[in-house]
This record gives structure tokens, sequence and C-alpha cells, in this order.
């Protein structure tokens, strides 16, 4: 915690940082000619880190500070493998130990991302494991789950609150893991002004919510403060919509309920989002600090079906190369529908699009979606909200 | 040392004959089908079927001549006559047939025919062991069908190899006698078990198969529990998804029937229409829970008839609630209404939610059966 309104980022941090960053912001020239829109995208991309997302703009950090504090190992949880991989690479450069409770569905869906992490030095299990109370309660009850986020998270605390030389990492929610990541959004702004730029809207997938406020925070003040017309749009799943169909109400951020309650939009600790394809974004919170300023209108809150958003995908793919992961196509969606209304009415909106990592272990996840595999699952909020109402509060 | 599996396996040779000379069935109409010229179709389709087991360590109990005999002879299966089929042989033989079967302590009895033969294999076997359907009939509703006789063998192949297991569906029949002067009356007749392919929940092969589909009977279920808390009258369906909602409530459901539940507690036991429509006017408001059956995915105008157009229009189509394993759903790419009011299935049709496990949903495409 800080009262300070900048914090410097240390100078060790920043010669890591400097392996990637910054990272690029392209104009999206394809996709636009494809689309047919007067709309100017923008995307700026992180998948160009070594681990192929924004995670190592936090985990770097937080590898950092571990060591000037003597400690020797971390462990962490990872859902879509993205953080997991982040922190063993970031762990290596600091010659720490880490252990990557990775949930059960990521682990078999994307085998590759526990070599990429062992080649960084670290270990990884699939979660819920054996190795932990919470794992072993868990897989008694459901001997073949998926796992979710919520329990790799209570794996991972334990594993850290019975090893002596171990802290937990926690790569998303948290507000210093917000601030790390803002570094997306300062070096956006710059970019923009380099070309004179400033944007209408920013659409950014949320998960637990790290890397769209990352990108967006910068932008508050402007809004606030300056009365800036911004819009940021956080983009989530139809199947997990913690800003669009969540309580905002104080929970516990994992299933086994270690964790200090937190301020936020919440589909409770005990639910477990159906396995999406997106598995980075099945978290049943999100940040306290976004969840906040979407409470307050600052920031709005959409959400999609996964089919919708892989069609996005492949049409990103096709215009401008790149391969997307499904976490960060839900912020394609809306920003393509965007453009796409800009056709209508002729508006030469400035677009900026958070693409938060590349799809290079999602692969399978495309074949599904080119099978006709995947279902669009939905959160019955109707019937959920029926289900609270008669439960007593405290 | 070789391990035999035991199977028992039949015929109805007459299965299926009436469909193509339009008679709708052929229960009792072996000798008008044949006066119209039908001939037999259910020993093709079961060869094709058997064909698949070659090789398989199997012994095969079945009934005499056209009853199975033939067949196995023919596919060179190794195979004992343990039942003697009469000459024209009928619903009678299928059971005794099957109980002979289930004096031989067979693992798994495969039958091929239609709707009315999977009736006659269940009212013995229940669900004591699990049947398989080679469908050969003119209706096939009921769930232990597979999709074609390919399919059918591959199963059966698969299930002796010891790779899948049993799960509970439904056995349901059309009234054939009323079907032919255009009333569509089903009724599920039985609960049998069936061997079925567990479905992958994502991507076929490279992910995780998926949770027991008892499991996510039982997310469901404890969902369910939650929200009935509401106080309305919940009207349960016919069914083991709907089976296991009363089961986690704690209240008694008949497994064919209608019941209806209310705070915890049952209000009525195998209800009729009437039942019903009095209900909803004692309480006012009551909502619907139904789970699609047999195998094609109807959700309304099969099994569960009480719940008739006049009982769906006073409880209002919007508290139609749905409910079905991710399993059931992959199987039918689409659910089907069909309640005999077009307007009402217009309604009821579209995108809607199926509750599929805790707090989970999909969507998926109800379809008026009219329009398909």
């Amino acid at each position: 915690m800080s009262t300070e309104r900048w914090i410097d980022i240390p100078d060790e941090v920043r010669e890591i940082l400097k392996l990637w960053r910054p990272t690029p912001l392209f104009r999206a020239h394809r996709l636009e000619e494809h689309l047919k829109t007067p709309a100017k995208i923008y995307y700026k991309y992180e998948g160009v880190s070594p681990a192929g997302s924004h995670k190592p703009n936090t985990a770097v950090a937080q590898a950092y500070y571990n060591m000037k504090e003597g400690i020797e190992r971390i462990a962490t949880e990872t859902g879509a493998g993205q953080w997991g991989s982040a922190l063993s690479m970031a762990t290596n450069f600091f010659d720490l130990q880490c252990r990557v409770y990775m949930v059960r569905a990521s682990f078999d869906q994307k085998p590759y991302r526990k070599s990429i992490m062992q080649v960084w030095g670290a270990e990884c299990v699939a979660s819920p494991s054996e190795l932990t109370n919470a794992g072993r309660a868990i897989l008694k009850e459901h001997p073949n789950t998926g796992g979710s986020l919520g329990i790799a998270i209570s794996e991972a605390v334990e594993d850290a609150a019975t090893h002596d030389n171990t802290n937990y990492a926690l790569g998303s929610v948290l507000n210093h893991v917000l601030l790390h990541q803002t570094v997306e959004g300062l070096e956006l702004k710059k970019q923009l002004d380099m070309v004179e730029e400033y944007p209408d809207v920013i659409y950014g997938c949320v998960g637990g919510g790290s890397n769209f406020p990352g990108m967006c925070f910068p932008f508050v003040p402007d809004k606030l403060k300056d009365k800036k017309e911004i819009r940021m749009v956080a983009c989530e799943p139809a199947a997990c919509p913690t800003l669009t169909k969540g309580l905002y109400a104080y929970d516990f951020g994992d299933t086994a309920r270690l964790t200090p309650l937190l301020k936020m939009y919440t589909l409770g600790h005990d639910f477990i989002p159906p396995s999406i394809h997106a598995g980075g974004l099945r978290y049943h919170g999100d940040a306290p600090l976004l969840c906040n300023l979407v409470h307050d209108g600052v920031i709005e809150a959409q959400s999609f079906h996964q089919n919708e958003v892989f069609k996005a995908a492949v049409t990103f793919a096709r215009t401008e190369g790149i391969l997307p992961a499904p976490e960060a196509s839900h912020a394609l969606k809306p920003a393509i529908d965007d453009a796409v209304a800009c056709k209508k009415t002729g508006e030469e909106k400035t677009i900026v699009i958070s693409l938060s990592g590349h799809g290079h272990f999602d692969l399978s996840s495309y074949d599904a979606y080119f099978a006709g595999n995947l279902e669009d699952y939905e959160y019955p909020a109707e019937l959920v909200k029926q289900s609270l109402a008669k439960i007593p509060k405290f | 040392m070789r391990s035999l599996k035991k199977v028992g396996f039949l015929i109805n040779p007459v299965a299926g004959m009436g469909g193509a000379v339009g008679l709708k069935g052929t229960d009792g109409l072996a000798e008008e089908a044949r006066r119209r010229g039908a001939r037999p179709v259910a020993p093709r389709r079961a060869e094709t079927a058997l064909k698949e087991l070659l090789g398989l360590d199997a012994l095969f109990f079945t009934a005499s001549g056209e009853m199975g005999e033939a067949a196995l002879r023919r596919c060179g299966l190794e195979y004992q006559v343990v039942f003697q089929a009469s000459e024209e042989s009928g619903a009678e033989d299928t059971k005794e047939a099957c109980r002979s079967f289930l004096d031989k302590g067979v693992a798994l009895i495969i039958f091929c025919g239609g709707d009315g033969t999977a009736r006659d294999v269940s009212r013995v076997i229940g669900s004591k062991i699990p049947i398989i359907g080679i469908p050969a009939g003119v209706k096939m509703h009921s769930g232990v069908f597979a999709i074609s006789p390919q399919a059918a063998g591959e199963l059966i192949r698969e299930y002796l190899e010891g790779d899948l297991n049993a799960r509970e569906t439904e056995i349901v029949d059309v009234d054939e006698e009323k079907y032919r002067s255009g009333i569509l009356d089903t009724k599920i007749y039985g609960i049998a078990a069936t061997p079925y392919k567990p479905v992958l929940v994502q991507e076929r092969k490279q992910i995780y198969a998926s949770r027991d589909e008892d499991d996510f009977k039982l997310q469901i279920a404890i969902f369910a529990s939650e929200f009935m808390r509401d106080g309305s009258a919940y009207i349960l369906g016919a069914g083991t998804t709907t089976a296991k909602i009363a089961e986690v409530l704690g209240v008694e459901k008949t497994l064919l029937g209608v019941d209806v539940v209310k705070d915890g507690r049952v209000i009525c036991l195998d209800a009729s229409e009437r039942d019903l429509l009095r209900i909803l006017e004692e309480v006012g408001k009551a909502k619907i829970i139904i789970s699609p059956i047999g195998a094609q995915g109807f959700v309304l105008g099969r099994g569960s008839q009480q719940i008739s157009p006049k009982v769906l229009r006073k409880a209002g189509p919007e508290n139609l609630i749905i409910v079905a394993t991710p399993h059931k759903l992959k199987e039918t790419p689409r659910l089907l209404v069909d309640t005999g009011d077009f307007d009402l299935d217009e309604t009821i049709s579209g995108r809607r939610q199926v509750i599929c496990g805790y707090r989970i949903a999909q969507l998926k495409d109800v379809v008026a059966s009219s329009n398909f």
C-alpha cells in the first residue's frame, strides 16, 4: 500500500522489462479495411513478452521484491498458464524457487505450459493436487473435477502458509498487481500522443482484472478530473459474468476461504465456472479497484459467448496475422462490432484494444471451435438470484 | 484363460415392418404389414451391428431361428440357443427370452427392434443389467437405441471391452392405436440402464473425459434445490434428472409421473392434467421443471403429457425451466417441443437457457417439431 501517486519502477526490474518493453502499439489497417470501417482501430500487443502475455509486468516486480525480502521460494496458482509461465521466468531471473498450481482443465488442455515452466526452472502441478489439504478435500468429493482458479489459489496459499521460506504470489486482482500493470497504459498514452491520438474507447478482457485496469487506469484521471469523454469497456465471458451479473459484496477470493474478504463483484466463492476455453477468465470475482469503478459507472462491462469470441479471433488472425489468445479475443468481439457500427454513423472513432496475449498454446481450442464443439454457456442469473434471496445474510 | 463375456441377444423379426407400408408401428399388425407387402428389416440391421463384434471374446445366448440364432450363425459368432421361439414370435417371446438371459447371468442384453421391443425387454430387465437397442423399429424414442446399427456395434464392443459405463435412460413409447388415428400419446414406460460413450466436455480426445453424468445430475439438483426455496409450487416432469432433484430435496417422486413440490414438501404425487390445473388455481403461481426425455430431445409433447398446453399457458411459458446434463445436450443438437398447440410451441421456441450444472446453463435451440 502506498499513498504516493507515483512509484518508480526499480532499476533491476526495468532491466528485465527492457527485454520486451515497450510493447508495440499497432494500427489495425488490414482489419479496418476488411471491415470497411471509418473507425481507427489500434491494438497494444502484450503477446510479445517471453511468456506470451501481460503477466510478466507484475511477475518480475513481485519476484524482485520477494528476493529483496530474503524469500527463497514462491507458490502460486495459474488458470490458463500465462501467470504461471510469467512467474516461472521471473523467479528464474532472481534465483528463486517456484511451484505453480495449475487448474486441471488447463493443465490437460495445454500440456506445453508445464514444459515452458520447467524450462524456466519451476515446478508445475495440476490442481486440485494431493499436495495440500485443500486439494485433497476437493479430490475426495469430486475426483474428476477440472478444478478452478479458486481451488488453485487455496492450494498455493496453503503451500506458502506451511513453508517458512515461501511466499504466495498472486497474478491478478490485488492492488499491487494493478499498479505493476499500469506500465501498459502509461506506454499507451505516450504512444498515442506520438501519433496525436486519444482513445474514444478502450476494450480489454477481464478475468481477475489486471491487464485491463493496467491499460485503463492511467486514463481514469482524464475522465474524472479533466472530464474527457472516454469509454472503458471490461469484456468478460457470459459463462462467468462477474461484472455484468455478479453481486457487489464482500466475498472470499478463493474457494477454501483462506483469503481476506474483498469488496468486489462476485458470483460466489463456491462457484466453479464451466470449462470454457478462455481458462484465464474463469474467476468468480474481480479486482476490488476495478469493481469500484464499474460500480461507480466510470468503467462499463459487457459479456460475450465463446463462439462469437472465437469468430472475432479468427477474423483478427486472418487480417492482422496475430493469433490472439481466447481470453484477449473477448476484447476483439465488441471492438469489431463497434467498428462495424461506425460504418452506419460514419464516425471516425478511435478504438483501442488491449490485446493481452497470443494464442499459440490455445490451438486445441481453435480446433474445437472449427469442429463446432464449443458450447455457449450462460450464467442463469435470475435463478441464482432466486436461490440467494432466501439465504441468511451475515 | 479366456474371459468370455456373456451376452443376451434377440431380434424382434417383425420390428419396423409397419413403417414402410404406412402402419406407424407393427404392434399386433405383423400379419397386416406382410399382407401389404412389407419385408423383414430387423435381421439385416442386426447383422450389420453383429459384424462389428467379430473377434470379440463373447458368448451369445439367444432365441431360436429368426429371433436371434439365424443372424448369429450367418455372422459366424459363437452362441447358445437358450429359448425356443414360437413360430410367430411376439411380445411374450421377447420377455421369456430375457428371463432365460437373466438365468444365464449375462452382462448385457442386445435387442434389435423398436420402442415396443424396448418396452418388453425393459419390463423384465428393469435397470438390473444394461440393455442396448439396435434400431430397427418404426418408432425409436427411447434412450437405449444407438443412432445406427454400426454405432450399436461399436458401443457394444467398447462396453464389453470395459471402456464404457452404463447410465439410466427412459423407455418411451407411443400408443400406436391412437397414433394411427392422429393422436400422439407418448408415455414413459420405464427406466433402463444403457452403455454410453462419455461425452468429452470440450474437445474430443485431447481433453479430459467429462465428469460422470451422475455428477452433473447432482449439480443440477443442488442448484434446483436452492432456487426452489422461493415459495413457488414446482411441477416436476418425469425422468431421472428431475428424480435427482427430488432426491436432493429429500422428497418422494414418481419416476415416470409428474409431481408437484412446494416449500420442500410434495403437494401432489403422480398428478394428472386436472390435478395440475387445480393446483395452479389454488397456488396462483407455479414453475415447471422438465428434462428432455428419450433420445430425440423432446422437452414437451413426449412423456410428461400431463403438462398440457392448458397447464403451460396457465403457468406461463416463461416459468418453464429446462434441465439436462451436458451429456444429453451433446447428443441432441436441438431440443424439440410438440405440445399440440402450435402457437404455444412457437412461444416456447427459440434460444433458451438449459440448466446443465451448478449455476451453469447452456444456450440451446428449442424448435417446434412441426417446423422441423
